[in-house]
């Protein structure tokens, strides 16, 4: 970014203003705000509102914090590209920080952050990808001699917003499952005094991410969120609700593997652990790759990769009526004890009944002269 | 493409759900002048309910094509202030579609923030092309 | 999540433990409790007494009259509720795949709407049952805690299960929980009630039936 630290310096360009001078009409951010107003549910006369106000908004400065995370999410987010007014959002945003993408490295890297943080104090958008590791004060993941969890406090002190992208910064993710070794957390953990917004998944679908971008730069506001932070406009349904399947489901049609008849047939993916009916995501309707499909078009189960603790709801293949492993482990060693109990229970009260009747037996024979048990 | 719908070759009679919203909209926008829009990417529509409801609104008289981000396609159904709007992005994929009804979508006209940018540019190209003309102004 | 994780991880292995120990307790005292010899001469007619012991189990089944016609409505409303519990356990493919992962054991399954119109009509009985109890003074006064906890713990499954099927008041994930909850409650009570009849019923009627064949009865 160019030196503007003049005292006497033009404000920035409205996006309007500035994407005008490219020659892009107000009639892209007409189309654009059409777009996500549809995939937001929100009603098709909010677009008009949006586009206004996104053409009245500034440039967002964006400080994208990576820590314990694959990558995933950012591959994701570069994918918003189905249609060309979806590049548009890396028009509305200054990607002023992301280790992926940026040319700078090293030292030059970290001023490019602080300035940005600077320059921009209390309008930034700080967009963290990955958990933070908090054992042994945070050792497991460092970025230029600072623990992510000191990068973290120290990039949000004087940021608008955090956006949680993926499952790993939003709920822990990967790291965070068992047996959590580096004592990884979620974001909305450690960052309590500044709006966090869960953008989960594994990755989060494109759409969500920049539809949640463009919905705060539009509305100047956090779109309305569930009890777990996500906004309600991509995570408020299940994928069992919206999922073509349903039918087969209702009907007791289920594949009972990967290539029987039921799977061919595109049956319900219940019996092999489709977990659709408790995860809550867009996937059923917005789907991936600019709509093509989602997995269980692709014949196979939801993993519940938006819902906390993914990887530890006990198997993608388990169907989710079954226990999680290992319920009957202490099975035989209860039969064994229950048994055992029993029998000595069984055998004190026949002791008791003999120390009774010790005396009384000899005193009353049987007809046959045989004694009881 | 559409959502979450079950693939079907056979109409649902959604189109006719769709036809009635669409009835009352222009109701309302025959008495009072108030604008509205169905988003049809949200609603359950099969293929055939879609190509259903196209033949029920018909053709208009205006079709209009935009180049903005994409193509985008304005057309005029048979029933004038019912308006199909689709907006297409890269790869010429549909990224949103729905009814306006409306006399005509916003999208068509030019914002006045763009008249405004074009005035000064038309200004522009005036005092270049002819010399002497930017002192008379 | 964590409500359907706790329900489906230490819950459940919890109440399988209390259950799998809690019938072997009861299976064992029954075993090792003295029997008293039966010394007399067998009567004619007698038949082998395994035989007799499997009749008994059927003929029991269906009571003689008078004692038929007097608890009619009783005696065909638990065929209801038994034979809908036995339908819905036993024949809904969630269920299947439960025991499935427990026993290895697999199955065919009804649709899910057929069991559904079942578990209403199961639902309805059970609350029936729980009716001519309460209605009944002489009913009234013999019950124990034992009766209408045996009750309890066997409506909260069938309700619980109906209303995640509807998806009613919560979120999915919560209804799930509290019905695989509630089966974990109905696992921990039944071996120490009368719900074990559901196994012991087959040991008391040939053991009664054994019993009565070696005396001579018809």
């Amino acid at each position: 970014m160019a030196d503007n630290k003049t005292c006497d310096r033009k404000p920035a360009p409205t996006l309007g203003e500035a994407l005008a001078e490219r020659g892009i009409s107000r009639r892209s951010f007409l189309k654009f705000a059409s777009y996500t107003a549809s995939i937001m549910a929100l009603p098709p006369a909010a677009a008009t509102a949006m586009a206004e106000g996104l053409a009245a908004a500034r440039r967002q400065s964006v400080i994208w914090l990576s820590f314990q995370e694959c990558t995933g999410c950012t591959e994701s987010f570069t994918r918003a590209k189905a249609p060309s007014i979806e590049d548009l959002i890396f028009d509305f945003i200054s990607l002023d920080y992301h280790h992926t993408l940026q040319n700078a490295s090293g030292h030059a890297a970290e001023l490019a952050r602080e300035q940005a943080m600077e320059e921009n104090k209390g309008e930034y958008l700080v967009i963290v990808d990955g958990s933070v590791p908090l054992k042994d004060d945070g050792v497991y993941s460092t970025i230029a001699g600072m623990t992510n969890l000191q990068m973290l406090r120290d990039t949000v002190r004087d940021a608008k917003a955090v956006i949680s992208v993926g499952s790993c910064a939003a709920f822990g993710g990967i790291p965070g499952a068992n047996p959590n070794p580096t004592g990884a957390v979620a974001i909305d953990q450690i960052i309590t005094d500044k709006p966090v917004i869960n953008l989960p998944g594994c990755p989060p679908i494109p759409e969500v991410m920049t539809g949640t971008v463009a919905y705060l730069l539009s509305f100047a506001g956090i779109p309305e969120l569930d009890a777990l932070g996500r906004p309600r406009a991509f995570f408020g349904e299940a994928i069992h609700d919206r999922c073509y399947r349903r039918p087969f489901y209702e009907k007791g049609l289920f594949a009972k593997g990967f290539d029987d008849e039921g799977a061919r047939q595109g049956w319900c993916l219940y019996e092999v652990g489709c977990k659709g009916p408790v995860t809550y995501n867009a996937c059923a309707t917005l789907k991936w790759n600019g709509g093509v499909s989602f997995p269980i078009q692709s014949g196979h189960g939801c993993l519940g990769c938006s819902e906390p603790g993914f990887w530890d709801l006990g198997g993608f293949y388990k169907p989710l009526s079954t226990g999680k492993d290992g319920v009957l482990k202490y099975a035989a060693g209860a039969a064994v004890a229950g048994a055992a109990i029993g029998a000595a229970s069984a055998y004190s009260v026949r002791a008791k009944r003999k120390k009774i009747m010790g005396n009384a037996t000899q005193a009353v024979a049987t007809p046959s002269g045989k004694e009881d048990d | 493409m559409s959502g979450a719908t079950c693939r079907g070759d056979r109409p649902t009679g959604m189109a006719y759900s769709v036809l009635a919203e669409i009835g009352r909209l222009l109701e309302a926008l025959a008495g009072s002048g108030a604008s509205g829009a169905i988003d049809l990417r949200s609603l359950p529509l099969t293929e055939a309910d879609r190509t259903q409801l196209h033949e029920l609104l018909g053709p208009g008289e205006v079709s209009a094509e935009l180049e903005a981000g994409g193509r985008s396609t304005v057309r005029e159904t048979a029933y004038p202030g019912v308006w199909w709007v689709t907006h297409r992005g890269a790869g010429d994929k549909v990224a949103s579609e729905e009814i306006a009804v409306c006399p005509v979508p916003s999208i068509l006209a030019a914002h006045p923030a763009d008249i405004a940018v074009a005035a000064r540019r038309i200004r522009q190209t005036l005092d270049e092309s002819i010399p002497g003309q930017a002192e008379a102004s | 999540m964590e409500l359907l994780e706790f329900a489906r991880g230490p819950a459940l292995t919890f109440a399988l433990t209390v259950f799998i120990a809690g019938v072997a307790f009861r299976v064992a005292v029954i075993l090792f409790m003295w029997r008293t010899k039966d010394s007399s001469v067998g009567r004619a007619r007698e038949k082998p007494a395994f035989l007799a012991a499997l009749q008994e189990i059927g003929r029991r089944m269906w009571p003689l009259s008078p004692y038929r016609q007097r608890t009619l409505f009783n005696l065909i409303n638990g065929y209801v509720f038994h034979i809908g519990l036995a339908i819905i356990v036993f024949l809904l493919l969630p269920h299947i795949l439960f025991l499935q992962d427990l026993t290895g054991l697999y199955w065919g399954h009804l649709p899910n709407n057929v069991i559904y119109a079942i578990s209403i009509v199961t639902l309805i009985s059970l609350i029936a049952a729980l009716v001519m109890r309460l209605g009944n003074p002489a009913q009234r006064i013999i019950s124990t805690f034992d009766d209408y906890a045996s009750w309890f713990v066997t409506f909260l499954p069938v309700l619980t299960g109906i209303v995640a099927t509807t998806h009613l008041g919560a979120r999915y994930e919560t209804l799930l929980a509290l019905h695989i909850l509630s089966v974990a409650l109905l696992l921990i009570y039944l071996p120490f009630g009368k719900l074990m009849h559901f196994f012991l019923v087959f040991v008391t009627r040939s053991q009664t039936g054994a019993h009565l064949n070696h005396r001579g009865a018809q």
